[in-house]
């Protein structure tokens, strides 16, 4: 079989050569982006900082990403093909609400999320997608999708340039990986962690992944969906609030949904 | 995969025999995969190959084989069957993504009661040989044959050199295989049992028992 | 008749060079619009390709398509064994959790059993994204056969359906190896099918980095006569061992196992904490015999 097999293409040494000047569509801008599902809320955030190499590009560029009143999409990877991504499923989505007079469900959006990067299996988009939000029951959900669709719902996912930072202790916090209850106490439940606790793991992964990563800083942009009904006090109760951090309410995108979503804004190192 | 397969004709026969590996890479999955596929009711076919494209060629000429025999009601000779599939292996050569297939036809003319063999390789080429080897078999089965085959073989001989030529790639070539092995005759397409002492007198003994699934059952000429 | 010819000569690859990732017909939207890639006719209408001379160096210069390029921006999860066995109690089969981009494991909860119908299973090996999303088309097809025919799918016309569908798009990338298992009107059937456009039916079959290592277990250890346990078993422990001894397998192994009435899921087993297990059970079965020897007793001897 190997006697008559022409070797491939890009085994010629000539075009090897020729590989500096090939059509190179793609960047890599830096940044990371984290997700996390709580009971009844899903946090979903990514720092503002947009570089290539290691110049800054901007200080102040979105990774996440309002989809509808109980989804938000972060994306990560090469900028370009991550807005134009957001850009394409938000006109899916509006499509899909004037044909249905309804908004879409993460579960379906998701699914939507794979075709659309499977679409483009043979010219992919260099985008790793994280979406967050409320689940038909309400309770919170993560699905993440590797740049040509593969995907997975999970309780918690870091991707990025600080992936390798974050994951590891996500793991540690959010799954109880390694940890052995003390002699006595209740078991861990993966799950279950209140907002609170949720905020301070997502600001303090962050603001560690600012102090070794060159990639990620600036600023950090937090969502916060809420199921209908659920007390907000634990995230705008006064007393919760760090120095610098801005928490804002964005208003409903469609009818009847009483989900609420927040923006959390705080600032990062900028060096 | 190294594939291996051989052909050898007779006075009133032709035997195919081909290897029954499948796997990936160093891995074997399979030594029990029939690589001999029926083409007719006297027409049969070795293959080997790029892995995909022998399972999607064969089953395209033997698809196409069962539409002309449906139209004309009689299936095609082997010369013109021979000559149809090689075509198709020069037109699929020059076009995007060729078929990298390798075959080896048999079949018995009821016309002129001869038996026919054709080596075809995945360029077009073609030969019309008595006797005929693809793949490891090439290398150090074809002297063998040089030496043993002759003119207006018996069916006992014929198996008789067949059983040499594996002896041979069993015994010189690293990989390991089995082999799966049809006669064509005027009765059609047998299966001949590699196992038995003397599978010729088995054949003759039972034919119903070496039954080949043929994909063109015989219609009636039209009256 | 020369239609007929022309619809048995080889059809083109249904790819479409032009930018038709965007919604070419606008009146095609909402509920009668197509699905991403799919349309509502359930057929794949347009995979963008990237307009250069060489689309297949393209991908291979700009993904770690085929696990051979590491330097690669574009990672995509890869590494798995899989395996599965036909025996007197139906199918096995096994798979583990992991998935690997590079070095990184970018996930060790990865579902690589893909539930097609109440019938049939498929497992995925290669790359996570095609395997998962060629079966779950593969299940749509599938629901389409049932509803036209008003029977299921056999195992070899499903399987059947995913190789001419992988082979049509040969050498341009894919990169699967799966296992379809289920059971129909003929009993149990297993098949195996790759990118390459392959289809084996076998009773045994193992696929991905850590097949060897599964191989080595499983080949050693089966017999068509196992019990229902001790399949179950066996299918487990190569997994275990693959996740031992492969560093791109381990984390979980997923167990299923077909019989007459469907698929039904057994478990979910932490690799690690499995071998450690297996290997107390092992280690004390040794002692056992080896006592049993000094005593000059019977292997078959019980313990007091």
């Amino acid at each position: 079989m190997a006697l008559f097999a022409p070797p491939p293409m890009y085994a010629d040494p000539t075009m090897a050569a020729d590989k500096q000047h090939a059509f190179n569509p793609y960047s890599e801008n830096g940044g990371s982006i984290l997700a996390i599902a709580g009971a009844d809320f899903t946090v979903i955030a990514g720092d503002t900082r947009q570089s290539e190499g290691y110049s800054i590009q901007t200080r102040y560029a979105r990774k996440v990403w309002q989809l509808t009143d109980r989804c938000v999409i972060a994306t990560n990877g090469f900028a370009a093909d991550g807005n134009n991504f957001v850009k394409r499923i938000k006109q899916r989505l509006e499509w899909y609400e004037h044909a249905h007079q309804k908004q879409m469900s993460i579960k379906a959006i998701a699914r939507l999320t794979q075709t659309m990067l499977y679409g483009n299996r043979f010219f992919p988009y260099f985008a790793y997608v994280i979406l967050g939000g409320i689940d038909e029951d309400g309770t919170g959900a993560v699905y993440s999708f590797d740049p040509i669709g593969s995907y997975e719902r999970e309780a918690c996912r870091a991707a990025g340039a600080a992936q390798s930072l974050i994951q590891p202790f996500l793991d540690n916090q959010i799954y109880f990986r390694n940890q052995t209850p003390a002699p006595g106490a209740e078991p861990f439940v993966p799950g279950r962690l209140p907002l609170s606790t949720v905020l301070g793991l997502v600001i303090d992964s962050f603001t560690s992944a600012t102090e070794r990563e060159i990639a990620v800083g600036d600023g950090l942009e937090l969502y916060v969906v809420m199921k209908k009904g659920r007390t907000t006090d634990d995230l705008v109760g006064s007393d919760n609030l760090i120095k610098n951090m801005q928490v804002q309410e964005l208003g409903a995108l469609g009818e009847g949904g009483s989900e609420r979503t927040f923006l959390v804004s705080l600032p990062l190192k900028r060096d | 995969m190294g594939d291996c397969s051989f052909g050898i004709t007779g006075k009133d026969f032709v035997i195919l025999a081909s290897d029954m590996n499948a796997g990936r890479g160093i891995i074997k999955m399979k030594s029990d995969e029939n690589k001999i596929r029926a083409l007719g009711p006297h027409l049969a076919m070795a293959y080997g190959g790029e892995t995909g494209d022998t399972e999607q060629f064969t089953d395209y000429v033997e698809r196409n084989m069962r539409l002309y025999h449906i139209r004309n009601h009689n299936a095609l000779l082997p010369p013109a069957a021979s000559a149809w599939i090689r075509r198709q292996l020069a037109q699929s050569l020059r076009s995007r993504k060729p078929y990298a297939v390798n075959l080896l036809l048999g079949g018995f003319d009821t016309t002129t009661s001869l038996p026919h063999l054709y080596w075809i390789d995945y360029l077009g080429t073609k030969a019309d040989i008595p006797y005929a080897a693809h793949g490891f078999g090439m290398y150090v089965a074809l002297s063998t044959m040089d030496k043993w085959w002759f003119e207006g073989m018996p069916k006992e001989k014929g198996v008789e050199l067949l059983r040499k030529c594996i002896n041979e790639v069993q015994s010189r070539i690293v990989v390991q295989f089995n082999f799966n092995c049809i006669l064509i005759d005027a009765d059609g397409v047998h299966q001949l049992d590699l196992s038995a002492s003397d599978p010729i007198a088995d054949l003759s003994r039972a034919p119903e028992k070496a039954e080949v699934e043929v994909p063109n059952p015989i219609i009636a000429a039209p009256a | 008749m020369d239609t007929l010819v022309r619809q048995l000569s080889r059809p083109a690859v249904p790819v479409h060079g032009e930018d038709d990732e965007a919604y070419g017909n606008a009146a095609e939207w909402g509920s009668m619009g197509g699905y991403g890639n799919l349309s509502r006719t359930g057929a794949i209408s347009g995979m963008t390709v990237p307009r250069v001379l060489d689309p297949i160096s393209f991908l291979a210069t700009h993904t770690d398509n085929l696990s051979t390029n590491p330097e690669a921006k574009i990672k995509l999860a890869h590494g798995t064994t899989c395996l599965a066995f036909k025996f007197r109690g139906g199918i096995i089969v096994a798979v583990d959790s992991r998935a690997s981009a590079g070095s990184y494991i970018a996930s060790g909860t990865v579902k690589k059993v893909i539930e097609i119908n109440p019938y049939l299973l498929g497992t995925m090996a290669g790359g996570a994204a095609d395997c998962q999303y060629w079966e779950t088309y593969l299940g749509i097809r599938c629901r389409l056969y049932e509803l036209r025919n008003k029977e299921r799918i056999s195992v070899a016309a499903a399987s059947k359906i995913l190789t001419n569908l992988v082979y049509q798009y040969k050498g341009m990338g894919l990169s699967m190896g799966t296992m379809i298992a289920g059971w129909d009107k003929t009993g149990p059937a297993l098949f195996y099918v790759d990118s390459d456009g392959q289809r084996i039916k076998g009773n045994l079959f193992s696929v991905g980095s850590g097949s060897t290592f599964a191989y080595g277990v499983l080949d050693q250890g089966y017999s068509y006569d196992l019990s229902d346990e001790e399949a179950q078993d066996l299918g487990r422990r190569s997994i275990i061992a693959a996740g031992h001894r492969d560093g791109y397998s381990g984390n979980t192994c997923n167990l299923y196992h077909v019989r007459e009435n469907g698929w039904e899921f057994i478990g979910n087993y932490d690799v690690s904490q499995e071998w450690y297990k297996y290997n107390e059970k092992e280690k004390k079965a040794l002692e056992h015999a080896g006592k049993a020897g000094v005593q000059g007793g019977s292997p078959m001897a019980v313990e007091a």
